[in-house]
């Protein structure tokens, strides 16, 4: 009798031993990836799903209870004038500061190429802006545009234009934060496109050569083409950024001066931090993300196949 | 021909000169602006000719709270980059060698993530975290930190586990279980790489603002909250807000600088080589 059930429990541990040697086996896949599965559910995804719900809610920060009031957050935000003239600031913003640092990225890019002497000096130069923190561009920049202590003035003034305070009207504060993001951004574009160009191939380059091809006609015929997977990248990625734009914005004008620079980011912090609404800020925000949605889905349409 | 080429480049060198000093002017007078003593700060115009001084430095590490931004920031990025890592090198390794179902999806997914606008989860971040118990802690704030740093990770260093040769394959012929394989056999071959990719997402994570502005208060403020507080309506200390900006900013740009091969890769989530 002493010895059987000793058997018995080995046997059973070693049959035991085996499913979980074969479960391991058969799903080590996904079993190397559930870690960082799980951390991303509870850190994004059910922030997400919380954030849906807030925007059903009337919850307000320092008051108890959060009662179900359906669409009213939404109502109200898409009836908000002050939102409204958020969505249109950052269309202004997202189209001026993708297509400037767009082009003069490209066209660094290219220009780069034609140097021989210093090109590693001046790839570094060109890249540094983005490695900034934008609070610390954004400060920069305030301290450049003041009126009385900053560099703007006395640069103008050794031209003899008339002095300015940028940041100081509703006419100008845009024009003035797009300088900024442009001065940051255009160094992103460039490091990507410049990747871009220097791992184009040389044949087709040296065939167009012999047969005579001007400069332009090697851009749009040559260039262009072979370039399109990482020009789409770098369109995307620069979308996004653009529309998401927070830090620089409200590092040097918080929205203001009379709501000229206020963007979707800040208006939805306004409402959430500043007037402590949270179930419209976070109906705002479901509203942003379906234009990130978009974005993505123009997105997923052109370049998930590049990248396969 | 020749001479075409040679007017290219001479407009290319034009270019990319005046192009440098716009980028130089901003990032060198800040610079130079934090080593000016205090009475001349604030001259109109700016006097470039002085005895330059350590004084900022010293007023914002020690008589402010400089020092104490400094040690969040590093502790917060350490303490987010050490659990990404920990969690999104073997999801990479899976993700790049290891078969699954869904696994392309699972991939789209992940990448998708970096399109979130962060001021929507902002909110919701807020409520939880504070109910949590988590408002003003480090805790609270790397936790957040996760939500771009893993992502990152994973597609960085799934590319670098593409091209390495299977050299753990034949390690777990010799009886080694895959864990220990990849630990003993793969790890340090990608060394570089991982090197690389850790601390571009310390950059991130380094620079961030929004999040902190939202969940950090006097304890655990980082650098860039730290340097906004020396701007006020009232008063800029130029000296010293430069002296901030410098402490945040230069390590990132030296690390730029090494890292600049690293950095498209990183940028792109690996899309673009």
């Amino acid at each position: 009798m002493g010895h059987r059930p000793d058997l018995t429990v080995e046997g059973r541990n070693s049959t035991w031993r085996a499913r979980y040697r074969q479960f391991v086996k058969r799903h080590t896949g996904f079993l190397w990836v559930a870690p960082a599965l799980f951390t991303l559910l509870a850190v994004i995804i059910y922030p997400m799903i919380y954030g849906l719900y807030l925007s059903f809610v009337d919850m307000n920060l320092g008051q108890q209870g959060a009662p179900f009031i359906g669409l009213e957050n939404f109502q109200f935000v898409l009836q908000d004038d002050i939102f409204l003239n958020s969505v249109s600031k950052t269309l202004i913003y997202v189209t001026a500061s993708v297509s400037l640092s767009f082009v003069f990225g490209l066209g660094l890019s290219l220009l780069m190429r034609k140097i021989r002497w210093g090109r590693s000096l001046f790839h570094l130069i060109l890249i540094s802006p983005m490695a900034i923190a934008p609070p610390v561009v954004g400060l920069t920049w305030r301290w450049i545009y003041n009126p009385l202590f900053g560099l703007l003035n006395p640069i103008l003034g050794f031209f003899h234009l008339p002095q300015q305070a940028p940041l100081g009207s509703p006419e100008t504060a845009m024009e003035a934060v797009l300088v900024v993001d442009v001065w940051q951004w255009t160094s992103l574009v460039f490091l990507i496109l410049y990747a871009g160009v220097s791992s184009l191939p040389r044949e087709p380059y040296e065939a167009a050569d012999l047969d005579g091809a001007g400069p332009w006609m090697i851009f749009w015929r040559i260039t262009l083409p072979m370039l399109t997977p990482v020009i789409l990248v770098v369109l995307v990625l620069r979308t996004v950024d653009a529309f998401r734009t927070f830090d620089l914005v409200n590092v040097m004008t918080a929205g203001g001066p009379a709501l000229s620079t206020e963007v979707m980011s800040l208006y939805i912090y306004r409402v959430g931090f500043k007037f402590f609404q949270m179930g419209r800020g976070a109906a705002a925000g479901q509203i942003m993300l379906l234009g990130a949605g978009l974005i993505l889905a123009i997105y997923f349409r052109f370049l998930y196949r590049e990248l396969e | 021909m020749r001479q075409r080429r040679f007017w290219g480049a001479a407009f290319a060198y034009l270019i990319i000169t005046l192009v440098s000093v716009m980028i130089l002017i901003p990032i060198l007078a800040a610079f130079i602006t934090a080593f000016k003593p205090g009475p001349i700060q604030m001259a109109s115009p700016p006097v470039w000719v002085f005895q330059p001084t350590l004084d900022n430095f010293e007023r914002v590490l020690f008589a402010k709270k400089g020092l104490l931004n400094l040690r969040n920031s590093i502790i917060v990025t350490t303490l987010s980059i050490g659990v990404s890592l920990l969690v999104g090198v073997p999801a990479a390794y899976s993700l790049a060698r290891l078969r699954m179902r869904g696994r392309k999806q699972l991939l789209g997914w992940i990448i998708s993530l970096r399109m979130i606008p962060p001021v929507v989860v902002a909110l919701p971040f807020f409520v939880l975290i504070d109910r949590m118990g988590l408002y003003d802690t480090y805790l609270g704030l790397s936790l957040t930190y996760l939500s771009f740093s893993i992502p990152m990770i994973i597609w960085i260093m799934r590319g670098y586990f593409a091209r390495t040769p299977h050299l753990e394959e034949s390690a777990m012929v010799d009886g080694c279980s895959r864990l220990q394989a990849v630990w003993r056999v793969l790890l340090p071959v990608v060394m570089p790489g991982l090197a690389a990719t850790a601390l571009l997402v310390a950059m991130v994570a380094w620079n961030e603002y929004m999040l902190a502005l939202i969940l950090t208060g006097r304890n655990t403020a980082t650098l860039p909250i730290g340097a906004v507080t020396y701007v006020t309506r009232v008063r800029v200390e130029w000296g010293e807000l430069f002296a901030m900006n410098l402490i945040i900013a230069a390590p990132v740009l030296l690390l730029a600088a090494t890292l600049h091969r690293h950095l498209v890769r990183g940028l792109t989530f690996g899309m673009v080589e």
